[in-house]
């Protein structure tokens, strides 16, 4: 909620014009009244309207910046007639009006102009640019009118101001790491397929990754599902990088790598963030050391992830990219507290993005790591992967540890049974049915819709086609065993309750109901937590409630200077996009402090902030202009029966039909917002 | 049976087949719906924002160009709103649009123009601040960002088409512009033929000629088997440009520039016609190549019949030889796939081609199956060629003269069922030929595992193993492809009308004796360059026919008017009769059907409309294959006769517009080997024919092999394309 001067911001209609300042309204929507901490905004203006913060805001100044925007700022526009003459109309009247030079007749033809835009126009800047200038126009024409009856500029004209614009659209904002969807897809549209992943590839170095595995929150913010379903947002980042792999046409990096500055950063942990991390970083000319315990790179993505949905060959692409831009890896070396120290004095600064590889317990009675066939989720995932992708054979160690005679992880005859409800759980559940398991069944307190929601519906599925059966409602009370070997599991029942209050539903037991199953294998995949051994004690670091590093969730800087943390192990367990994101913001930031030793955030990363917080998608937005009812396209999948005996990947991605149906279905939802500070 | 969506437009119950748009659809029904970007063969860019539609039911127009149907959804393509949008979006077209229309090029023939009386903007509403912006030469373009309107269509064709990604626009709203990679520029002028307006035109033609002064006549290109379709443009009895059909069809560097060849102001010469007609009664061989039309290919071999020379055309005798061996396994004449196949596949391996460059719309075909199929396209070639790896997925890098292993290989790798060839792959050593061959077990492993899932695999042969040592085995193992596997083979005709001609003609080895020649040097020469003893009508001054890549009869009219005497002549001198050459259209063995009930047009939705399709012969032989003979070996320094794009034979040699030069080309590494420098002059000879050639070293090339031009050479060479040459530096 802001104090404002003046509001249509979506539809509402605030007018404190005349009042005294104590007695102004409030708007309903998080405007960026405030644009840093050293500075106030005094009008906000973008695609849904305008605020002004400040009486003495120069009106006729605020919409021909506005429309200069359109031409100065926006890589996306001049793509379409109405746009690119008419953006270019709009600026050149505002600003005749705003010099003192205007006429009457200029009026009407911004409004004709504007409305041509609007219907028009190919993508939503063209649409919505027109909408706040005409708000203006309308609201303040005696301040217009006073300046074309009197030929004297606008009030402010001659004078230095700060305007300050940002490029956006619904899901790049929400997408974690704010990838430029619609860049990447118009790419597609025009089969630049190295046009596309360069688009995707500004933020997000794990394409390949990013185009199987992420939980694609973008789609959720989709303009398109207002219409009728949102775009396969995720799917069309495949086609860049298929054409790039498949091509071998070296990495196509959108950025000229710079000369090296001197500067060295350590990066602990080769997973999404860390490699994010140093390859923005190395980009920038900085020299990075990445160091990771495993002996192979890539992370949770490359050990947790099934080669079923996401291929080693193609993860190793994405790998390969970052490597491209130049940077060190240092495998087989877990990090020490001791190696921090050093790090701190040996480099300009160091990222922590070590994830959170402990597997959480399920708290049920007897619940021992001891007990042969309790086998927590990470350590399972390491070695079926390990195997699968690296041919990295159990040793004769943890065949005893796991009670398995083969070299590898073989469930031949063997019942699996899986406490969980989000990835984790769904990959090894699958996992255990490849490795050729009789029963394997899923116990989840919470029912089908809420598993969906935490994963995917296709990840559900698909795993139900392939026989792993799911138990809802259901937790593990108690772990029967017999001399240390496990036997069966009893199995509390619960039902949802709701609330008399109208409050959320309670999970309740049903007495009696509990039932005992039998089972080899108890695998426990309800969370992860970090481990922290790698961190100095003296330091003394801030850790959230939740046992992850603490920061400000804006720059990413732990309690100490020039130790930043990234992904996981900062945030707690969480998706892919998200670390990215943080990591990418992270060696932003890392990238000035080596130099300043400040922390600062740009003014595009300060804008990202505000609009994050405004909100840029409106799910009750009514969309115009376009046609209802074209079919998302889905991608062909491997047959059940031939999937659940290999490990191939399922997801054949999109035909290069299906992916040009489905990029036309893109309605470019591009949006200029811009602050006056 | 596909499902079709069914809705209305303008009232009209109509249907859609899946990927069709609104608009398509309306284009089949001839319901007409403005557009100023929308280029039909290509993906809709949205940029004009012309078309768009009514939608019973929606707020707001929809675009028809780019939205495909719903099922039940009316539409009105016409209405005062929209004529309304319609006209302000052509007052926004129009926005500090030089009114020069007096000296522009496309004056008569500008789509701005013709929009502009269409929606009855009869002034310049809005004018703004403008800005400096600078006119672009290069090659044969000029691009004038003044006069652009942003539309595309240069880049879109750039892109999708030809594949060069040479054209892109630099957004950046009012100054977004046209920006041209110059390197990726292979001066095929795609982008000037879709230009609406005047802003990308050719140099050469600027200031020559009104749209409406002239006299367009629908031909075929006469330069490579694709013969594709174009018009000729004349004026004052010369041929001033080439256009085409450009919202369906494309032309290369070479067909639209390449014009200039005619045998020009030329006059009955009865002493040298009457020494023709001699030289033909004492000939003992008449020679000719395959740049030449089905009629008088008949001709000269109906005069043979009569006198009795041999009929030598060695190029045309080789693919006869071939595609007879090839029909003996495939039990059919003809091989199965054409350039539209090439276009909608998803799968394909070429042996023996210079992909790059020996057939341009082969290669266009192999980018638009990359874009619009995600094809899998794998080269397998000793040279690799970098200027096409945007297009390959996998270079397979054979030896020289292991063409014959290559095929075996994917034979083996392809074919299912075996059993009729038992005995063949029994004996194929794998490991002898892979070593032999230089294709590795991973690379077959690689072509097999991306095989997976794919619908329309298409196998391209060239002219490499065509003229190769052991041709008619790789043929009959072509063939054995063709019929045994879902592959649908391609075998590249080297010259125009060599299809045409292997069909037609009964040819002959050449034998001592008194020669005549058909534009090629002998004792007595017709030559259409009119560098002979009598002069010819050249291809875009004669009525004919061809049979092109797609084993389809084309037409071919004259561009333009010639004055001297014609092979039918000293044919009906020599007791042929036939008024004019084209009475031989239908007796050519085809179908009978005359010259003049040949259609040569496109339609409202640009089905191609061009003569006929060669009917196959089919057989039911069943030949056993032969064994996959020894390989020999080439060492030391290996040219690679091949032509540069754009350049095919003596006439395009001479076009002033085709740059080419006669380089011999090669690596860093050749040079070394070689021991030549850059911009040394080299002789050395292949086959006694002796060649002078400077020497450049192109920084992208690898290997021992150099790329030797023979367009300048009258005669199509009939033997293989690499040859080990000692080569003399003779400087100054």
């Amino acid at each position: 909620m802001s104090k404002v001067y003046f509001s249509t911001w979506n539809g509402e209609f605030i007018n404190n014009i005349d009042k005294p300042e104590e007695e102004w309204e409030e708007s309903a929507y998080n405007l960026p009244a405030t644009y840093d901490d050293h500075r106030n905004s005094r009008a906000f203006i973008g695609w849904d309207g305008v605020a002004l913060f400040d009486k003495d805001v120069d009106v006729i100044r605020l919409a021909m910046e506005y429309a200069a925007q359109y031409q100065e700022y926006s890589e996306a526009c001049g793509r379409c007639a109405p746009g690119r003459w008419g953006g270019r109309i709009l600026y050149d009247q505002l600003d005749k009006i705003a010099r003192g030079e205007g006429s009457v007749s200029d009026m009407e033809h911004l409004k004709e102009i504007g409305k041509t835009m609007q219907i028009t126009s190919k993508c939503e800047i063209g649409k919505t640019v027109p909408n706040p200038i005409i708000d203006l126009m309308t609201h303040f024409e005696d301040v217009f009118m006073d300046c074309i009856t009197n030929q004297k500029p606008s009030k402010h004209y001659n004078e230095e101001a700060n305007y300050i614009a940002k490029i956006t659209a619904p899901c790049s904002d929400m997408c974690p790491a704010h990838v430029d969807i619609p860049g990447y897809i118009e790419g597609v549209r025009d089969l630049r397929f190295d046009k596309s992943l360069e688009a995707t590839r500004q933020t997000m170095p794990l394409a390949h990754v990013c185009g199987r595995v992420c939980p694609h929150p973008c789609e959720d913010a989709c303009r398109r599902s207002n219409l009728d379903s949102p775009i396969s947002i995720m799917e069309l980042k495949r086609l860049g990088a298929d054409y790039e792999t498949n091509h071998s046409l070296g990495f196509f990096h959108p950025m000229k790598k710079q000369k090296p500055n001197g500067k060295k950063v350590a990066v602990v942990g080769a997973g999404p963030a860390g490699l994010t991390t140093a390859y923005y970083l190395a980009a920038d000319g900085v020299e990075v050391d990445v160091y990771e315990e495993l002996p192979v790179l890539g992370g949770e993505v490359t050990v947790g992830v099934p080669e079923y949905r996401m291929p080693w060959a193609k993860y190793l692409q994405d790998i390969e990219c970052v490597k491209d831009m130049g940077v060190n890896f240092i495998t087989n070396h877990k990090v020490t507290a001791d190696d921090m120290r050093r790090f701190e004095k040996d480099y300009d600064a160091t990222m922590i993005a070590s994830g959170t590889r402990l597997s959480k317990k399920v708290r049920c009675d007897n619940e021992r790591p001891e007990i042969t066939g309790y086998w927590g989720a990470i350590d399972f995932l390491d070695r079926v992967n390990l195997y699968e992708k690296f041919d990295i054979k159990l040793t004769d160690e943890q065949k005893k540890e796991y009670a398995i005679d083969a070299d590898f992880v073989d469930l031949t005859g063997k019942i699996v049974a899986c406490v969980g409800g989000g990835f984790t759980s769904m990959d090894v559940v699958r996992c255990s049915i490849r490795a050729g398991a009789k029963r394997v069944i899923m116990l989840y307190r919470r029912d089908e819709k809420t598993i969906i929601r935490n994963t995917t519906y296709e990840e559900y599925h698909e795993s139900v086609e392939e026989g792993v059966e799911f138990m809802f409602y259901s937790a593990v009370a108690k772990i029967n065993d017999e001399n240390d070997v496990l036997k069966s599991l009893d199995i509390d029942k619960f039902e949802l309750v709701p609330d008399p209050n109208g409050g959320r539903a309670k999970l309740v037991k049903i007495e009696g109901a509990t039932e005992t199953i039998e089972v080899d294998y108890l695998i426990p995949a309800v969370s992860q937590s970090a481990e922290w051994s790698h961190l100095p004690e003296e330091w003394d670091l801030e850790m959230t409630s939740w046992g992850s590093l603490q920061t400000n969730g804006k720059d990413y800087m732990t309690s100490r200077k020039g130790i930043f943390a990234s992904g996981d192990c900062e945030y707690g367990p969480m998706t892919i996009v998200n670390a990215v994101g943080q990591a990418k913001r992270g060696a932003s930031v890392i990238s000035r402090y080596i130099h300043s030793g400040e922390i600062t955030l740009t003014d595009d990363e300060i804008m990202q902030d505000h609009l994050s917080k405004l909100k840029v998608y409106d799910k009750k937005e009514k969309v115009t202009g376009w046609l209802a009812g074209l079919p998302r396209q889905n991608s062909e999948v491997l047959e059940t029966e031939i999937r659940k005996h290999n490990n191939e990947e399922v997801n054949f991605g999109f035909t290069q039909d299906e992916a040009i149906d489905e990029a036309n279905r893109c309605m470019r939802c591009y949006y200029i917002a811009m602050v006056q500070a | 049976m596909e499902k079709l969506i069914n809705f209305k437009i303008n009232g009209r119950d109509v249907a859609a087949k899946k990927g069709e748009t609104i608009l398509d659809v309306a284009r089949k029904e001839d319901i007409y719906i403005p557009t100023m970007c929308y280029l039909a063969k290509a993906t809709p860019n949205a940029s004009c924002r012309m078309c768009v539609v009514e939608a019973k039911g929606i707020d707001g127009f929809v675009l028809s160009c780019n939205t495909p149907p719903v099922e039940g959804v009316e539409f009105t393509t016409d209405s005062d709103a929209l004529y309304k949008e319609r006209q302000n979006i052509m007052k926004l077209y129009h926005v500090n649009h030089p009114l020069q229309c007096g000296v522009c090029d496309k004056s008569g023939e500008c789509d701005l123009q013709n929009k502009t009386i269409e929606f009855g903007v009869s002034e310049q509403s809005f004018a703004v601040k403008d800005q400096a912006r600078k006119k672009k030469k290069w090659g044969v373009h000029t691009y004038d960002p003044t006069l652009c309107i942003l539309c595309e269509k240069c880049t879109t064709v750039c892109n999708e088409i030809v594949g060069s990604e040479a054209l892109f626009v630099k957004p950046g709203g009012y100054k977004s512009h046209i920006e041209i990679d110059l390197k990726n520029c292979i001066q095929c002028g795609e982008c000037i033929s879709v230009c609406p307006v005047g802003a990308m035109a050719s140099t050469e033609f600027k200031y020559s000629a009104n749209a409406w002064e002239l006299k367009k006549v629908p031909s075929s290109c006469s330069h490579c088997s694709s013969a594709c379709s174009l018009n000729y443009e004349s004026k004052n009895g010369k041929i001033q440009r080439v256009t085409n059909e450009s919202d369906f069809s494309s032309l290369c560097g070479a067909g639209r520039f390449g014009y200039d060849f005619a045998n020009y102001d030329v006059q009955k010469d009865e002493k040298a016609f009457l020494n023709a007609v001699e030289a033909f009664s004492n000939a003992k061989n008449v020679v000719f190549t395959s740049n030449i039309t089905n009629e008088e290919a008949y001709v000269l071999n109906e005069l043979k019949k009569k006198l009795g020379f041999n009929l030598v055309n060695d190029e045309a005798r080789k693919y006869q030889a071939f595609m007879e061996a090839f029909s003996k396994t495939a039990n059919t004449s003809l091989y199965h796939a054409t350039i539209q196949d090439i276009q909608a596949s998803d799968y394909v391996i070429s042996v023996g081609s210079s992909l790059q460059s020996d057939n341009p719309m082969v290669k266009f075909a192999l980018s638009q199956a990359v874009g619009y199929n995600k094809a899998f396209v794998a080269s397998i070639h000793p040279v690799e060629e970098i200027a096409i790896s945007t297009v390959i997925s996998l270079f397979i890098k054979n030896e020289v003269g292991s063409e014959e292993a290559a095929l075996a290989m994917i034979a083996e790798a392809f074919v299912e069922d075996k059993s009729s060839q038992i005995e063949f792959f029994d004996e194929l050593d794998f490991g002898y030929l892979s070593g032999e061959s230089n294709i590795s077990d991973e690379e077959i492993d690689t072509l097999k595992l991306n095989y997976t899932r794919k619908k329309n695999p298409v196998l391209i042969l060239g002219e490499d193993v065509i003229n190769h040592p052991e041709a008619k085995n790789i043929a009959q193992i072509a063939g054995y492809i063709q019929k045994n596997t879902s592959f649908k083979v391609l075998i590249i005709p080297p010259v125009t009308n060599t299809l045409g001609v292997s069909l037609i003609c009964d040819l002959d080895e050449a034998q001592d004796g008194y020669s005549v020649g058909y534009n090629t040097k002998a004792d007595f020469t017709l030559s259409a360059k009119g560098d002979g003893d009598l002069d010819m009508p050249a291809l875009n001054q004669q009525e004919g026919t061809f049979v092109n890549i797609d084993k389809t009869l084309v037409v071919l009219n004259a561009g333009i008017a010639y004055g001297g005497y014609e092979l039918n002549d000293i044919a009906n001198e020599l007791g042929l009769k036939s008024k004019n050459v084209i009475d031989y259209t239908s007796k050519l063995g085809f179908k009978s059907v005359e010259f003049d009930d040949l259609d040569n047009y496109y339609d409202n939705v640009g089905n191609a409309y061009r003569g006929y399709k060669i009917e196959p012969i089919l057989n039911k032989q069943n030949i056993k294959l032969q064994d996959v003979a020894e390989l020999g070996e080439y060492n030391g320094s290996v040219v690679y006769n091949r032509n540069p794009l754009s350049q095919f034979s003596v006439f395009t040699k001479d076009c002033k517009q085709i740059k080419e030069k006669l380089n011999l080309v090669g690596s860093k590494q050749f040079a070394t080997a070689a021991r030549i420098k850059s911009g040394d002059s080299v002789k050395f000879s292949i086959n006694g024919v002796e060649y002078i050639r400077n020497f450049n070293i192109d920084i992208h090339m690898k290997g021992t092999i150099a790329y030797n031009p023979v367009f300048d050479i009258d005669t199509k060479s009939s033997n293989y394309r690499y040859n080990q040459v000692k080569i003399e530096v003779i400087n100054g």
